[in-house]
């Protein structure tokens, strides 16, 4: 049986337009599951639902056995580390990270070392007695991470929490978050409209749009085989085309490419697509190729705009498809606009998304 | 040039604003019978009529009892409204923090004759119920708009994280909220206590036989004698104003919010 388990959750603050409409997850004890999508997708709405903030409509949230699904929020074990940390501004770090022990009416010397112990983990000893108003961004999400670890919940709940620090210390607390959880080996649930911060820290990532789940996996397997163009937009797939299908092999079908037939990898909710199906291909910017002149093989083109990026140039290209964006190794030879090309592809990479 | 004007208005404006006052401190001191400055001589004589005048003493007690009881029971009125206008948007919120506004925008003496025309349609009201009524009407607005400018500051997220620690609704407001309300709280009581205090157009109206407020004893007393009791009783307030707004900021470190 799963560790967290929701099911059909539903949740609307207006009549007939829900916000989330039955979620269903499980989440296995120890797992770090990302709810990743842009804003108003819901993915804080199961968080705070999940807290005990928000009473679903319908659905139920089970944790370890228990029905979570009316619990009053502060009678639910779960630890909640907010995007504005929320810390208590007349507490010191000390007593911030008490409060829960506090709540739950530990013994002062066993809270004392537990807190103790918490401050270690993050890193804050040496701040015990400041406030929250003297520590950096950083430091104050650290507070809020002990402070909610270190009442040992039953599930931890993270909702956007590095969104407030800036790109460089991003990377490094969401290192710690991961250290943290695996060292505690703690249920998390982990929401943030980033993919690149939902990929490097999940086990799997959920993706939502509005208010459903769009696929759910190992980051991987959404990075490289997005099941809707939804998913395939939002992870970062550049450059998206339709096309009829040709034909169909197991995992593989056949589009047209230039006046030749490409074999790229599908994936579909409704099943295997027949020959004559509309399918829309999605590739990234990385995965094709330029070749100069008009004698190679693939798509024909013509190079419009071209951008530098150190390591790598992007190509804006033009075709009788559509305009496809290209990264090329810098070191390779430079095509001025209005260059003709070929464009090829590296289609084990690319995606048929047939919807 | 821009730091010399604006150094010169400085030395106007707080010649404007001292200037009266020190005059009033000086001319206390003096031995003439009426104002005079400068003052001629020097007694204290005028500030022992002020003990002596049972008038000034009786009204001073009415307007700190006055005083002390609307301020409270303004914050304990304006806390919730201030609270809920802050917490939560409603249908109407806007319209509520208009209204509650209202006693700043309009003149007191409009808010006093208005009052006095209640009470009399009211009928048997106690001049002390309507000086306490009319006085807690006019320092509530003040309560709600200090309070939630503390309010204001406080992540409002704070709650919810009490309460996912184990706190109940309640139990989160009283240990996260109103501790770090109670600096925004002392500086609504502050100023609360000195409008009413200071009030005179409110007051004017619902004054009553052998029940005045101190500003209004004072006004009464010019009209009938100028000599220098007034300018003593002047100094004695100032002093009592200071040392009052000293005590607040040196207990609770008024300055932060203000």
């Amino acid at each position: 049986m799963p560790y967290l388990e929701i099911s059909d959750l539903t949740v609307s603050y207006e009549k007939n337009k829900p916000t989330l409409e039955r979620f269903s997850l499980d989440v296995e004890q120890g797992e770090l599951v990302s709810l990743l999508g842009p804003s108003g997708c819901g993915k804080t709405t199961t968080l705070r639902s999940i807290a005990g903030f928000i009473q679903p409509d319908a659905g139920q949230i089970v944790i370890n056995g228990r029905d979570y699904t009316y619990l009053a929020p502060n009678k639910r074990d779960i630890g909640l580390v907010f995007q504005s940390y929320a810390l208590f501004p007349h507490l010191t770090v000390f007593h911030n990270v008490a409060f829960g022990l506090r709540m739950r009416r530990i013994p002062k010397k066993e809270a004392h070392s537990r807190v103790a112990k918490a401050l270690k983990m993050v890193g804050l000893e040496a701040f015990a007695d400041r406030r929250p108003a003297q520590l950096s961004g950083g430091q104050q999400q650290r507070v809020a991470l002990a402070r909610a670890t270190v009442i040992e919940p039953q599930v931890l709940l993270l909702d956007e929490p590095l969104s407030n620090l800036d790109a460089r210390l991003r990377v490094d607390m969401r290192q710690e978050i991961r250290r943290l959880q695996q060292q505690l080996g703690i249920t998390t649930l982990y929401v943030t409209h980033d993919q690149v911060e939902a990929m490097s820290i999940s086990d799997r990532v959920v993706v939502m749009n509005q208010g459903e789940i769009e696929q759910v996996g190992a980051p991987e397997t959404i990075f490289a085989a997005p099941e809707t163009a939804f998913v395939a937009d939002f992870m970062g797939f550049d450059n998206h085309f339709s096309a009829a299908v040709l034909s169909v092999q197991d995992s593989k079908l056949r589009v047209n490419w230039g006046g030749a037939p490409i074999e790229l990898p599908w994936r579909s909710k409704l099943g295997s697509p027949q020959a004559g199906a509309r399918a829309e291909i999605f590739f990234r910017a990385d995965d094709a190729r330029l070749a100069a002149g008009t004698e190679a093989n693939g798509l024909a083109g013509r190079v419009i705009l071209h951008t530098f990026h150190g390591n790598e140039r992007r190509y804006l290209v033009d075709t009788d498809v559509g305009e496809f964006s290209v990264m090329q190794d810098s070191a390779n030879e430079r095509f001025q606009p209005g260059a003709a090309v070929m464009l090829q592809p590296h289609s084990q990479k690319w995606i048929a998304i047939i919807e | 040039m821009v730091s010399r004007w604006m150094y010169i208005s400085l030395v106007i404006l707080y010649g404007f604003l001292l200037g009266p006052f020190i005059i009033i401190f000086m001319a206390s001191f003096g031995a003439n019978a009426t104002m005079a400055f400068p003052p001629q001589g020097f007694t204290l004589d005028w500030f022992a009529n002020v003990f002596e005048t049972s008038q000034f003493i009786d009204s001073f007690w009415i307007s700190l009892q006055l005083a002390l009881l609307s301020t409270i029971v303004s914050l304990i009125m304006g806390m919730p409204v201030a609270y809920a206008l802050v917490r939560f948007r409603f249908a109407g919120s806007g319209l509520v923090e208009t209204v509650f506004s209202a006693p700043i925008l309009v003149p007191g003496l409009v808010i006093g004759f208005a009052m006095l025309n209640f009470f009399v349609l009211l009928g048997d009201t106690h001049v002390m119920t309507g000086l306490f009524i009319g006085h807690s009407a006019i320092l509530f607005p003040y309560s709600v708009r200090v309070i939630s400018a503390s309010l204001r500051n406080l992540d409002p997220y704070v709650e919810d994280a009490a309460v996912s620690l184990g706190a109940n609704r309640l139990r989160g407001f009283m240990l996260v909220v109103l501790p770090n309300m109670q600096a925004g709280i002392a500086a609504a009581f502050v100023l609360g206590f000195i409008t009413s205090f200071n009030n005179v157009p409110v007051s004017l109206f619902l004054s009553g036989p052998g029940v005045t407020t101190l500003p209004v004893s004072m006004l009464s007393y010019l009209e009938y004698y100028f000599d220098p009791t007034i300018a003593a009783l002047s100094t004695l307030l100032v002093i009592f104003t200071v040392v009052l707004v000293q005590a607040a900021e040196r207990a609770l470190g008024l300055s932060q919010f203000v």
